[in-house]
């Protein structure tokens, strides 16, 4: 072939046949041939495509999963440690607000010399209450030692170790304090119980008690300093017949729930049984 | 020499008792700890000496509590006593073995402290004593006793395999 067109006619030749196919291609005569041919292989690219993808995907996502579950392992425990820190936050919270609301009341009472103590524990036996606080006698802690809450009187020391102490609280069913009512200064005996609850018992009929009442720890008998806030007077029970009237009384403490108490150490309680012919109350 | 292991064991129950079942009431009642796993300790055959860890355990309890001392004393060592008794003399013993003597235990344990605080005076009807305290006391030993029971059988006979 080379022989019989020689080179340039060969290249003229392919120029105007390169025009031509240009020529007709803008003039549109190739579009639907075009379309026949490229149609099967969009949609041939497509799937392809699609499948790839798909793998892509599928990889990928597994790599992802790992991630996620990582993730959440490391956010669960995450999530732990900071329900734990809230728990604890919260307890301290408590704490706070009790040593304040103690602080505030040793501020209200300042004639008295404090010291704090954590409850620990409470008596094996259901039928007394008494409660095990964390100081003794090495922290000065004595024999008779009133206890209160940040809310008034609690109770006080009958038994000292030297790292711990038993407190009688005031509703133990052998407890007996003088106290009086307020606004009359009527003078009565605050008794406890088995089942938790307070009484007044020995208020003369004369008196003038009501519901809503304050009860104070008078100071008769030496046993306990005097004005300490115990309870308020719920309902009155007063018979004709009867030689004193009774009180239900409502503590100011939630003895149920203690955890902090302060020992009021710059109080001497004061034998006074010697001096009684009766020792029915101390 | 495993009965040396009650001193441990009892000191660990009692602080358990004071610290936290002491402080989970039904009414004015709580569950008895140390009683329960004494009874079920006594009432394994393998266990020696139930006497001497009726006595521990009982002397634990004292020192813990503000009752005169020898209360719990008294009361864990006849429990114990009556345990021995009876799987001596029982030749198969159930779960009912466990939960009357409990209730002997309970019954007993109350019974000296309710007359000791009646005769020293304390506030104590007899009625509200008995259904505040005592019976509340008996429902929740009952209930402690069954996983007591059970879990000192299976520490036993790892702990002391019969020969």
């Amino acid at each position: 072939m080379n022989k019989r067109f020689p080179r340039s006619l060969q290249l003229i030749a392919l120029s105007l046949v390169a025009i031509g196919i240009l020529v007709l291609a803008f003039s549109g005569v190739f579009t639907s041939l075009s379309r026949l041919i490229v149609s099967p292989l969009t949609s041939i690219q497509t799937w392809v495509s699609l499948q790839f993808q798909g793998v892509e995907t599928f990889i990928s996502a597994s790599q992802d999963i790992r991630d996620i579950r990582q993730q959440n392992t490391a956010l669960e425990a995450e999530n732990a440690r900071m329900q734990a820190q809230i728990v604890e936050l919260q307890q301290q919270l408590v704490e706070y607000e009790i040593l304040s609301a103690l602080l505030e009341f040793a501020r209200a009472n300042p004639d008295h010399q404090y010291i704090g103590a954590a409850v620990i524990g409470r008596d094996p036996s259901p039928f007394l209450n008494y409660i095990i606080i964390n100081r003794g006698s090495d922290d000065g802690l004595k024999r008779g030692m009133p206890v209160v809450t940040q809310n008034g009187l609690a109770g006080r020391i009958v038994q000292v170790t030297a790292t711990g102490a038993r407190v009688s609280l005031i509703t133990d069913p052998a407890s007996r304090i003088n106290v009086r009512v307020e606004p009359s200064r009527s003078a009565a005996v605050l008794t406890g119980s088995v089942t938790g609850d307070i009484s007044l018992e020995q208020i003369p009929q004369d008196a003038d008690v009501n519901p809503g009442n304050l009860i104070l720890t008078s100071g008769l008998g030496g046993n306990y300093p005097p004005n300490i806030i115990v309870g308020q007077i719920t309902s009155v029970r007063s018979f004709e017949n009867a030689l004193f009237q009774s009180a239900s009384v409502q503590p100011v403490s939630d003895f149920s729930d203690l955890s902090i108490v302060l020992v009021i150490i710059n109080f001497e309680p004061i034998d006074i049984n010697p001096l009684l012919p009766d020792t029915g109350t101390p | 020499m495993a009965v040396l292991l009650s001193v441990p064991l009892f000191g660990i129950l009692t602080i358990i008792q004071s610290a936290v079942v002491s402080r989970l009431p039904l009414n004015q009642g709580t569950a008895d700890l140390v009683l329960v796993v004494l009874v079920a300790l006594a009432l394994q055959k393998v266990v020696s000496q139930t006497w001497l860890w009726g006595l521990v355990a009982g002397l634990f309890v004292d020192f813990f509590s503000g009752l005169p001392f020898g209360v719990f004393s008294v009361s864990y060592l006849a429990v114990a006593g009556l345990a021995r008794f009876l799987r001596d003399r029982i030749w198969r013993f159930s779960f009912l073995m466990q939960l009357l003597l409990v209730l002997v235990g309970t019954l007993l344990s109350h019974g000296i402290t309710y007359l000791i605080l009646f005769l020293g005076g304390a506030n104590l009807p007899f009625s509200t004593a008995l259904q505040s305290v005592t019976l509340p006391c008996i429902i929740l030993n009952f209930m402690l006793s069954l996983p007591v029971f059970i879990l000192t059988q299976d520490v036993i006979e790892q702990l002391l395999p019969v020969e």
